[in-house]
């Protein structure tokens, strides 16, 4: 070989690998500046894919950390069936495709099985089937006819987690599954007025979840990256994330506990007196904390859709009736707060009539004969005339301000909304009467709620409060990132005032209308109310609204509650619902469960029965 | 000094274009190895994401499942069920203390152990006066 060939040879080699270079030079210009836009067009469309990862909505909690609302997974269960087919094409061996297919219908009879379905409509689900498309659509199988094949056909909607696992081990050809998140509600109807739900399309509806959805819902997240020929993300080609953020808990002021003991009274009451309503609340005095809210009718959570709309109401913030007796708080403390009169300072409550201002004014109607009675008296009877005569001896515009001090005619501010504000006329409204037909409830209305709240205030030492429903929101982690203290409205009377008037109270249990009702060393302090109601513009004397509105212990109130039962219907004596009939023996039966429950100590030494006397063996 | 001939030139031009495939290549290489690398540990990291996705989805499964179990209505239907006569005690059944109970019950435990009146008749003291102690666990002070 001469030294020229070899030189020559190289040369050839030089030249030839600079010439590919340049070639694929070339052809990386065309990819990467001629035909850049086109081919990124196809690899976007082809490969790039935005996953939205969803945000998971937070539970409700209840003051003690039990679980009222929290969201499960569920499974949306479809079929394939041309993944089955094209699965046995695989196979060329006659006999080894014979056997998977064996296999294949034995695996399926047993997925009938876990869903619960007859094996011979799952049979028909997975027989292939083409469906219409428009013909601008028809572009995947080759043949212009206007079908193509049908590769989602739905099996079964909200499978659970342990049933679908079970699924994934059958290894079933052209299963396929569709996650989502659904709201469940552990305890079903327990306090269903306070929590709310979510419809169908996951859009929350009324109650905790409606109203704090801001801080349920969290932000959903998505990350931008490619994927494979199966449709798998490629998780090294993420080029942007948003991470989730799951929603935050929410805890509410609600105890489980007092919720089932008021919902299980309601129940007692719906059964006796068939009410339209009723409304039971209990509250801490003290941080105006609401700790069980329940009215009759309910509904069941889970099964919202089943409800009649009237039983989804929440009758302690959305109706509005007549406060009755328990409206005479407002006299009787403000009468008290103004100094005008002592608990021994008397009233002729014998008189039909009495002079007001230069007129003679018609005093209400009692229920029973009264004559001179005392505050303390008026109190525990529940004298209409003392009271009209406790307002007129303030006057209107002093009792107006009064009424609205205890909150009546004002929002509570309540946080689940919607409530109405009741209607408690300015005295430029009133007609000659009303000075002396509003302190006994009469011309004025308000939803339970409020009257709980002006109760609360008597129980409190005169503060009015705004009903604390919510107690704190937590992080997803569990840390507390928000806690809701108690919001004082007003100052409505003097804290003296109001253990004064909480003193006076506990004489309708010892000695007043609703006697026989006290529990010995408690020192329960409430007030009845009854008042007829108003249909068609006129007071009827076969409907009435009966209530027991008060607190224990009356020296230290730990707990307040009312009970409001409107239309009740009594079949035994003179067949009217009073309050001291419908309401105040369900406080007194409830009042007993929650000493219990919360361990509320006696205040003074009451007589105790042969077992408490034997108390030492402990 | 005589320049190289123009052949020489020619081998060390090949030998350094050799030497640069090698190079790239090795680098090529090396990032292929590097981002085969990346992508198993993101398709690990993936994998991690959706178990612990899994799992915590079991966990509101099994909480949920759980709370149901523990709502009053349930357990008040477990014990009529399982016949266990359960119910909260009435006022009149309560003695209320003061002061610890268990300390109270340590030493009414004591006393019906060691006082021999009751359980040790016929044990006396040196004074013919019965046995009598007074012993509280430290651990409950």
């Amino acid at each position: 070989m001469s030294k020229g060939f070899a030189s020559n040879r190289l040369t050839l080699l030089a030249l030839g690998v600079v010439a590919c270079f340049m070639g694929v030079g070339v052809r990386l210009v065309f990819l990467q500046v001629v035909d850049r836009d086109l081919l990124l067009k196809f690899v976007d469309k082809a490969r790039r894919q935005i996953v939205v990862e969803h945000a998971r909505r937070g539970t409700i909690l209840d003051t003690h950390g039990n679980l009222l609302a929290t969201s499960r997974s569920e499974l949306t269960i479809a079929v394939d069936p041309w993944m089955l087919v094209d699965y046995l094409a695989e196979e060329k061996n006659e006999q080894r495709r014979a056997r998977k297919r064996n296999e294949q219908e034995v695996r399926r009879a047993q997925f009938a099985a876990l869903l619960g379905l007859p094996s011979a409509e799952v049979d028909a689900i997975f027989e292939p089937k083409m469906r219409p498309v428009s013909m601008d659509k028809d572009k995947r199988d080759g043949t212009p006819d206007g079908l193509v094949k049908d590769r989602w056909v739905k099996v079964k909607e909200g499978v659970d987690e342990p049933t679908f696992a079970r699924i994934e081990q059958l290894n079933l050809q052209g299963v396929t599954f569709e996650r989502v998140y659904r709201r469940v509600y552990p305890s079903d109807g327990l306090a269903a007025h306070v929590i709310g739900y979510l419809n169908k399309e996951g859009k929350p509806v009324t109650g905790a979840e409606h109203n704090f959805d801001l801080y349920l819902k969290g932000q959903d997240g998505w990350i931008e990256s490619e994927k494979d020929g199966a449709r798998r993300e490629l998780a090294q080609f993420r080029s942007r994330e948003v991470p989730v953020q799951d929603g935050n808990d929410v805890v509410l002021t609600i105890d489980s506990v007092i919720q089932h003991i008021i919902e299980d009274e309601l129940k007692t009451i719906a059964a006796k007196f068939s009410p339209r309503f009723a409304t039971i609340i209990a509250s801490d005095p003290q941080t105006g904390a609401i700790l069980g809210l329940a009215n009759y009718p309910s509904f069941d959570l889970n099964n919202y859709s089943k409800a009649p709309v009237e039983a989804q109401r929440n009758y302690a913030i959305t109706d509005r009736i007549e406060p009755g007796s328990t409206f005479k708080i407002v006299a009787v403390g403000a009468a008290l707060n103004e100094g005008l009169v002592t608990p021994q300072t008397s009233f002729d409550c014998g008189s039909p009539t009495i002079e007001y201002k230069g007129r003679t004014i018609k005093l209400p109607k009692e229920d029973e004969v009264y004559g001179m009675l005392s505050v303390s008296d008026i109190v525990a009877h529940s004298s209409n005339r003392g009271a009209a005569q406790l307002a007129m001896l303030m006057g209107e515009d002093k009792f107006y301000e009064y009424a609205r001090r205890f909150g009546f005619g004002q929002a509570t501010k309540f946080q689940l909304g919607r409530e109405v504000l009741g209607t408690l006329a300015p005295p430029s409204e009133w007609d000659g009467l009303t000075i002396s037909r509003m302190p006994m409830g009469h011309s004025v209305d308000a939803t339970p709620l409020q009257i709980h709240m002006a109760m609360s205030a008597v129980a409190n030492g005169g503060a009015l409060l705004r009903p604390q429903i919510i107690k704190e929101i937590r992080d997803s982690q569990g840390r507390v990132i928000r806690v809701f203290g108690p919001e004082k409205r007003e100052q409505v009377i003097r804290p003296s005032t109001a253990a004064l008037l909480a003193q006076l109270l506990t004489g309708v249990v010892r000695v007043g209308t609703a006697k026989g009702f006290d529990i010995p060393g408690f020192e329960v302090a409430g007030k009845t109310g009854t008042t007829q109601k108003l249909i068609d513009g006129k007071y009827v004397n076969n409907h009435h609204t009966g209530s027991f509105v008060g607190f224990f212990p009356a020296s230290r109130p730990q707990v307040v509650l009312s009970v409001i039962v409107d239309d009740g219907h009594v079949t035994d004596g003179d067949r009217i619902a009073w309050g001291r009939k419908v309401a105040a023996p369900s406080f007194h039966h409830i009042a007993e469960q929650l000493i219990q429950y919360l361990e509320i100590k006696p205040v003074d030494s009451a007589p105790r029965g042969l077992l408490a006397m034997q108390g030492g063996v402990l | 000094m005589r320049p190289p001939p123009a052949r020489a030139f020619v081998s060390q031009l090949i030998a350094l274009t050799l030497l640069l495939l090698v190079f790239s290549g090795s680098l090529g290489l090396g990032a292929v190895w590097v981002r085969q690398e990346i992508s198993g540990t993101a398709n690990r990291s993936h994998a991690l994401e959706n178990r612990i996705a899994d799992v915590e989805r079991r966990l509101d499964e099994v909480n949920a499942e759980v709370a149901a179990a523990l709502n009053p209505h349930s357990l008040l239907k477990q014990n009529l069920a399982m016949q266990l006569g359960l119910s909260s005690p009435n006022e009149i059944q309560v003695m209320r203390v003061d002061g610890s109970p268990e300390l109270r019950l340590a030493s009414k435990r004591n006393r019906e152990v060691f006082n021999p009146v009751g359980s040790r008749a016929g044990a006396e003291g040196v004074n013919g006066a019965p046995y009598t102690f007074r012993i509280i666990t430290a651990s409950l002070r």
